[in-house]
């Protein structure tokens, strides 16, 4: 044998778990560059659809935090979003707040709501938890359809762009730019809380709550910490929405959010932060594929109409495909994918 | 003083009396084994010590009777439990089970984890390091970063006995710690009971079915039967006792 690597080999090296480090900084400074370099070829209708994903992923990640690692299971999302777009827009039509108010208000309606609908997790646990979370997003409903009646008719509250540092954003790339910091800030707030005491709290809670008391970690505390913490999230996530949007409606926030943000972690893999942001990608586009899709079918003119009962249909046969097939999700699938690489290279 | 003392602790749930006036105490740096036929209330007391049953009688620490507080608080006074299955959090690493039980030693907040100060940074280091003497007690170093449940069941024992240790605990309850165990993994098991009882002076009290291991390390037995304190004394003199091997053993069946 000479001293050359021969190619297989020599990947094989660059694919061992070892590198496994090395490896993440590849792929994530090829995640740089393409976020990086998207918006000079996007139109503005990929950066709506960009924009959507990143909105999302806040979300999700927050979502995330509470069921996935806490295992807490909630379906007052969509509640916490509509209090969050709500706060923002009441204060912008109210008082005239600017954006700068109107994302820490959201914040703390969030971390408030949190705490209130935290409490039921005292003493209900798994499915019951989810249904007694359903109160919070009927409330949440009810109160912005009573603010909407009081300022009259149905229609709304708009919002003007938000401006910073005396820069309006207004534009699809503006922000694109602004979400892709706030993405990137919910990630660290949420990873940094994972690999702390905190965050191992959660897990423990998630695990056995006896076991976790007995570790001498305060079950009831750890519980409502998870709520504030992710409502709080969730809340900016719903305000960041409002002002992209420039509107609140009521009517935008239907329990099949809720639905939506759970399918998001459970397609992406629950428990994991890459995961967020897989599932809120897939949930993202689904609608967008599944609409290109039927486009292309023969006679899509006659289906057109039932497009929303398509995507409905689609969406939950995909949510129970994961749940059978893979229930850690894209991500699980991914390192499957890995691996079985690995071992493919390994044995010529 | 002893460091535990359990003092005619009685729990019934209804109209089933599950201990009766059980009254037994255990000393720092003593290896107390708690053992009686199954069902004769062993795990009973733990959960009672623990602060998840609520008996009547007095548990004391020290001086202090800790009937009626919460597990996080029982816990917090350094009485460390290990779980009949282990109980650990599979797919956290070995390194992260551990810093678990140093929960209530860690001092960071929220909002310091949030912003990732350097004050939390060092706090965790300082505690990873605790957590890595623990492991390394145990001999588990090479497991560090491993996820547990990737782990063959006596190691995962092993961690658990880790994860009670690294809470620096005054006493340690430890609840079959040898159950399904190879014979190797028992020895190493003995090994370690006694480096703990040798080198942290820790009052250990210890639930177990294997006589020969009782006999063998055991300062002291105590013996539960049906819920009541059937004996206490050094092992050569209870495990002789005729009493003891009839609760073992059953009367011998009539002529």
């Amino acid at each position: 044998m000479s001293d050359q690597v021969h190619p297989t080999q020599l990947s094989t090296v660059m694919l061992q778990p070892a590198s496994r480090s090395a490896r993440t900084i590849f792929v994530s400074a090829l995640l740089a560059v393409a976020i990086i370099i998207f918006p000079f070829f996007a139109t503005p209708f990929h950066l709506d659809v960009a924009n959507q994903i990143l909105l999302a992923s806040i979300g999700a990640l927050s979502l995330m935090l509470l069921t996935g690692f806490a295992g807490q299971i909630s379906l007052g999302h969509a509640g916490l979003i509509a209090a969050g777009a709500f706060t923002a827009g009441i204060l912008s039509k109210e008082a005239g707040a600017p954006f700068w108010i109107g994302i820490p208000a959201a914040g703390a309606t969030g971390g408030l709501l949190g705490l209130i609908f935290g409490l039921p997790s005292l003493r209900l646990r798994g499915v019951y938890l989810a249904v007694s979370t359903l109160a919070l997003h009927f409330i949440v409903v009810y109160a912005g359809g009573e603010y909407e009646n009081l300022v009259g008719g149905s229609g709304g509250i708009l919002i003007p762009p938000p401006s910073l540092w005396g820069l309006k954003i207004n534009t699809g790339k503006a922000w694109y730019v602004l979400l892709v910091a706030g993405a990137i800030l919910a990630f660290l707030v949420t990873w940094n809380v994972v690999r702390s005491r905190t965050g191992r709290a959660f897990a423990a809670v998630h695990g056995r709550e006896t076991v976790a008391a007995a570790l001498g970690i305060n079950v009831a505390r750890t519980k409502l910490t998870a709520f504030v913490i992710s409502s709080s999230m969730t809340a900016i996530a719903g305000a960041l929405f409002a002002y992209y949007r420039g509107f609140v409606s009521i009517e935008a926030f239907s329990l099949y959010l809720s639905i939506q943000y759970i399918a998001m972690i459970i397609i992406g893999g629950i428990g994991t932060l890459p995961g967020a942001f897989l599932g809120a990608l897939f949930v993202t586009l689904l609608p967008y594929l599944i609409e290109t899709v039927v486009a292309h079918l023969p006679g899509a003119q006659a289906m057109a109409g039932s497009i929303f009962a398509v995507n409905y249909a689609a969406f939950g046969l995909v949510m129970i495909v994961f749940l059978v097939f893979e229930p850690s999700g894209l991500v699980g699938l991914w390192r499957r994918l890995e691996r079985r690489l690995l071992i493919g290279r390994q044995s010529p | 003083m002893s460091e535990l003392t359990i003092d005619k602790v009685t729990l019934a749930f209804g109209g089933l009396t599950v201990l009766n006036d059980i009254s037994f105490s255990v000393e720092a740096g003593e290896l107390l084994a708690l053992i009686g036929p199954n069902g004769a209330g062993k795990t009973t007391v733990f959960n009672c010590i623990s602060g998840i049953y609520r008996p009547s009688g007095a548990i004391r620490f020290r001086d202090r009777d800790i009937v009626g507080l919460k597990p996080y608080e029982v816990a917090g006074l350094g009485i460390a439990r290990t779980f009949q299955h282990g109980e650990l959090y599979g797919r956290m690493s070995v390194l992260d089970n551990l810093l678990t039980a140093r929960h209530l030693r860690i001092r960071t907040n929220v909002i310091g984890e949030i912003l990732r100060l350097p004050s939390t940074r060092s706090e965790e280091r300082r505690h990873r390091d605790v957590a890595n003497q623990a492991l390394h007690f145990v001999e588990l170093e090479r497991y560090r970063d491993t996820p547990v449940a990737d782990l063959p069941y006596g190691v995962q024992k092993l961690v658990g006995f880790a994860r009670a240790i690294a809470a620096e605990p005054n006493v340690l309850l430890l609840d079959e710690p040898s159950a399904g165990l190879t014979r190797e993994e028992r020895e190493d098991f003995a090994h370690y009971i006694l480096k703990i009882r040798d080198q942290l002076n820790i009052g250990m009290i210890w639930i177990e079915h294997d006589m020969q291991m009782v006999a063998d390390l055991a300062d002291r037995i105590h013996v539960l039967d049906y819920g009541k304190s059937l004996a206490d004394g050094r092992p050569e003199d209870v495990l002789r006792d005729p009493e003891v091997i009839r609760a073992y053993l059953g009367t011998q069946a009539g002529p």
